[in-house]
């Protein structure tokens, strides 16, 4: 009995129904992604439809969000078994060999999709001409920064993510005296002047004279959230105040406690790394005569300690530096032209599409070869007989 | 026997002969070398090109033709630009600006009487404030969100101004031209007026001097600038001043001197420069995708006909126009290849010329296989419809733009972008035999099990090549993406449009390996795959969402939804059962 289900769930997963109906629903779904990101804007859209197993909807006649289609990663998923179940079930003779290649080269494009659907990190890297920076930030999330600056050579960070901030919890700071507390946590808000006659949670700081008014979180491409939030600072047993930390706001905010000097500020989520990039030159090439850019390009100074290297690098488009498994890409400038963005990506899976690449395409070749061979031959034995 | 053979050589030279006559140069308009001066080389758009290639497209843009007949004569665009440049008055009084729209129409206060309207420079000019006023609040709009008046008055203003700044790129308009303005130099206000022509210039003319950097090219405002202030004067000025008085005076006689004057001038300065414009102008003149559409069009009506009268004399007729037609075609893409330094396809008007290129070398082959004329028919027609769109997506301006950072990598422009553009050509084609081979049933009634079977195998084999250039194009953009982006697939609109076509091509494949569908199955869903390229070809760009929404379009929209349902109509037709056409026993005659 077991063995008859078995079996049978064996032929439907290696059957072609379950690979067309698959293919067909990854078009539908490939299809209302593309549509879905003019409203959505593409990441938004991705995760809704590509990165999620189930598609859910609203619908305002019922309370609950409705399962509307089976998500990419589902389809994908079913498919990727479909296509090894096909695989071992393929014959395994040398007129089968292209096929066999193709099967295999697909199968890896869609674990190195995964990979990087699961593993893939987008961050970014600005810097000014002259400046050196050690470290790459988040495109959107933050988080609050604790910094001793007390001693000017060097700088204790203490990071807070934003997920924290947001479980209205005390938050000690381990290796400080500090603990933070947070009143109020804003995902999204909007700042402006206090008007007369309103009082603000904030104590201390520029806080008092700022009104924060909540906002919807933003969901477009390029859009950052204002992530803000009121924070008492508990010190010794004691309150130093209650500040307004918002990545809205421009510097950093100090306090003293205990003769050490230190910083409050909400920023974009910093990855420090064990290397610096110092910006030597950017160029922003257009053709003579017109605004059309020709050519962009940073050359930076890797300096790594560990490795102990100091070198000179040219970044422009279409030829990042990989380095360390994060590649760096020229990715946008600003402040007239002094200001590099690269974005750094790192992906440990960057290769396999590569490796697929080279095998469907050999596969295919191979496949259609015999095929046209065959037809070739059927053709002159029905010319002769 | 031999005569057919024959008949077929004697028709392809024949076309090719009608191409080749395209490329002569025109003779004098009333005495002067107009033509000599189109070959003038200049800066603009950030290339070096003909002063020809400017005024073609100028005219172009604004009178959606490269020539027009006023006052009994016809006028091409070398003798416009000239008029122009130097005899506005004359210019402004002829009719070339296109207006359709019926509201822009009623903005200056017009009634369309004909189906197009045209109006001169002067007769817009009471107009122009209005127009430019309407236009400025239409620009404040991003492209996609603008309405139908909006589009149209923001395009009015663009073409106007494109018109009126050609008018002051030589001298200001109304001036008494450039020697006037060589013997005024430290005149009182001479200054700002070197200013406005600097600003105003569309193209510099003045070849950089020796000693400067290669791409200095100088503009007449830049040139009188620099004397003005002390500077030494461009040696070019003089020879360009002698043009313009002889221009004006008319002096045929003088004006062709000074012409030869410059050009030797221009050769001393940039020695390639002028070798380089020539070699364009032949290429703006012969017209190699124009001419190339009129033949695949006249080998479609020849294998039209073959079906019905004289099929073997016909067949290799139309086979060799095609032939001729191909080759056309291939030069033409080789004159862009080595004019641009690039590879192919470069843009949205080039991809839709190689895509026709594709299709019809293709139909070649599979014609030169099956010699059932399927082959050629397809083709032509499919040839003729890409150059018909290339035609369209020209119409925008110069074809040969400078190539914006990103895309400035020959390696993957000849491998990611023709790859693609070839499973495009390959798609189509499946799609028009699949067409072919549903309108053959429904009038052929006899049974003919053998051309059948032909077809379905012609287009089986061409869904796998689609299928293997569409997969491999895909995934080679992915590793561009990879090496310019850092991500190989970010689900932009353009790579879903291309995974859609992958992923129609394998179930295609798949459902016949299964045997769901049979022969006629297979057309429907080939059919079905001309939707789908024409889709993810065009329709992504009309999102105007993600990283390759950089050939932006708005017009063609209602193109592309015919086309799209025209398509599904055939694949009702090709689904019908052949019998539904055929008398039924026992009805009525």
């Amino acid at each position: 009995m077991i063995k008859t289900y078995a079996s049978r769930f064996w032929s439907l997963l290696k059957s072609f129904q379950v690979t067309i109906v698959m293919l067909a629903l990854l078009m539908c779904l490939v299809l209302l992604c593309t549509l879905a990101q003019v409203e959505m804007g593409t990441a938004g859209a991705v995760n809704a439809y590509m990165r999620s197993f189930i598609v859910w909807g609203d619908f305002s006649l019922v309370p609950f969000r409705v399962p509307i289609f089976p998500g990419g990663a589902l389809v994908g998923l079913i498919l990727a078994c479909n296509l090894m179940a096909k695989t071992l079930d393929m014959k395994r003779t040398w007129a089968k060999a292209g096929m066999w290649l193709v099967h295999l080269g697909l199968i890896i494009l869609f674990a190195g999709e995964f990979v990087a659907g699961m593993m893939q990190v987008d961050t970014n890297l600005s810097i000014e001409v002259g400046q050196t920076v050690n470290y790459v930030s988040s495109y959107k999330t933050m988080e609050l920064a604790l910094v001793d600056v007390t001693d000017p050579a060097y700088d204790d960070v203490h990071s807070i993510p934003e997920s924290l901030l947001s479980k209205n919890r005390p938050i000690p700071v381990p290796g400080t005296p500090v603990t933070l507390s947070v009143k109020k946590f804003f995902p999204n808000a909007e700042l402006a002047n206090l008007p007369a006659g309103q009082t603000s949670l904030a104590t201390a700081g520029v806080g008092p004279g700022v009104q924060v008014v909540e906002r919807p979180t933003a969901t477009a491409d390029g859009e950052v959230n204002q992530v803000s939030a009121f924070v008492e600072v508990l010190a010794g047993g004691r309150s130093l105040g209650v500040w307004l930390v918002s990545n809205a706001l421009g510097a950093p905010q100090g306090f003293v406690h205990e003769g050490r000097a230190y910083t409050l500020s909400m920023r974009l989520l910093r990855q420090y790394l064990p290397y610096a990039f110092t910006l030597k030159q950017f160029r922003h090439d257009v053709y003579p005569g017109t605004d059309i850019p020709k050519n962009f390009s940073s050359l930076v100074q890797v300096v790594n300690p560990s490795r102990k290297e100091s070198r000179e690098v040219l970044i422009f488009m279409n030829q990042p530096l990989r380095y360390e498994g994060k590649t760096f890409y020229q990715a946008s400038f600003g402040k007239n032209d002094t200001l590099s963005v690269l974005s750094v990506v790192e992906n440990p899976g960057w290769l396999l599409p590569y490796v697929s690449c080279v095998l469907v395409s050999l596969g295919l070749l191979v496949h259609f070869t015999i095929v046209l061979r065959r037809s070739l031959k059927r053709r002159q034995e029905k010319l002769e007989g | 026997m031999n005569f057919t053979k024959h008949l077929a050589w004697i028709a392809g030279g024949l076309a090719l002969l009608l191409a080749i006559t395209f490329a002569l140069p025109p003779g004098k308009a009333r005495g002067f070398d107009v033509a000599g001066y189109g070959n003038l080389p200049i800066l603009e758009g950030g290339r070096v090109k003909p002063l020809d290639s400017v005024a073609r497209n100028a005219l172009l843009v604004i009178h959606s033709r490269q020539g027009f007949r006023h006052e009994g004569r016809n006028i091409g665009p070398d003798e416009w630009v000239l008029d122009l440049m130097y005899r506005p008055q004359v210019a402004d009084a002829q009719q070339i600006f296109v207006i359709d729209d019926l509201e822009v129409l009623g903005l200056i206060g017009a009634k369309q009487t004909k189906n197009r309207n045209y109006f001169s420079f002067t007769e817009l000019g009471p107009h122009l404030d209005e127009i430019q006023k309407q236009a400025a609040n239409a620009q404040a709009v991003t492209p996609q969100k603008r309405t139908r008046f909006q589009s149209a008055i923001a395009n009015l203003f663009d073409r106007v101004f494109l018109y009126y700044r050609l008018r002051n790129t030589l001298q200001l308009a109304g001036s008494p031209g450039l020697g006037w303005e060589l013997q005024s130099l430290g005149g009182a206000d001479a200054a700002p007026r070197h200013a406005d022509l600097t600003q105003l210039a569309h193209f510099r003319i003045l070849p950089p001097l020796a000693g400067a950097p290669p791409e200095a090219w100088q503009s007449i405002g830049q040139a009188l600038t620099a004397a003005g202030t002390g500077g030494a004067l461009h040696p070019g000025l003089i020879p360009m001043a002698k043009l313009n008085a002889a221009y004006v005076a008319n002096n045929p006689a003088a004006f062709n001197a000074a012409l030869a004057e410059m050009k030797t001038l221009v050769n001393g300065l940039k020695p390639d420069a002028l070798g380089h414009a020539n070699r364009e102008v032949v290429y703006n003149r012969a017209q190699p995708f124009f001419a190339g559409m009129i033949i695949f069009l006249a080998a479609f009506l020849a294998v039209c006909v073959s079906w019905v009268w004289k099929p073997e004399l016909l067949r290799p007729t139309a086979f060799g126009l095609l032939f001729a037609g191909t080759i056309v075609q291939t030069l033409g893409l080789f004159f862009r290849i080595i004019l641009q330094g690039r590879p192919p396809v470069t843009n949205l008007y080039s991809s839709a010329v190689f895509v026709g290129w594709g299709i019809v070398v293709l139909g070649l082959i599979i014609e030169k296989m099956y010699r059932n004329g399927f082959g050629t028919a397809t083709a032509s027609l499919f040839g003729f419809a890409s150059l018909i769109v290339a035609q369209h997506l020209g119409e925008s301006g110069d074809t040969m733009e400078m190539m914006r950072a990103v895309l400035d990598s020959n390696f993957w422009l000849a491998t990611h972008v023709v790859t693609i553009t070839i499973g495009y050509s390959g798609t189509f084609l499946a799609g028009a035999i699949a067409i072919a081979y549903a309108l053959r049933k429904h009038i052929i009634t006899v049974p003919d099990p053998e051309t059948d079977r032909a077809l379905s195998d012609m287009a089986f084999g061409i869904i796998c090549f689609a299928l293997f250039f569409s997969f491999v194009g895909t995934v080679l953009g992915g590793i561009w993406a990879d090496q310019s982006w850092g991500r190989f697939w970010g689900w932009d609109p353009k790579e879903n449009g291309a995974l859609l076509i992958v992923l129609w091509n394998a179930i295609i494949l798949h459902a016949r390996l299964a045997g769901y569908v049979r022969d006629r199955g297979i057309m429907v869903m080939a059919i079905f795959g001309n939707v789908i390229t024409a889709l993810s070809w065009f329709g992504v760009n009309m999102l105007g969402v993600g990283l390759h929404s950089y050939g932006f379009m708005d017009q063609a929209f209602w193109a592309l939804l015919g086309f799209c349902s025209s398509q599904l109509v055939l694949m009702g037709i090709c689904w019908a059962p052949s019998r539904f056409w055929e008398p039924r026993p026992g009805a009525r005659a």
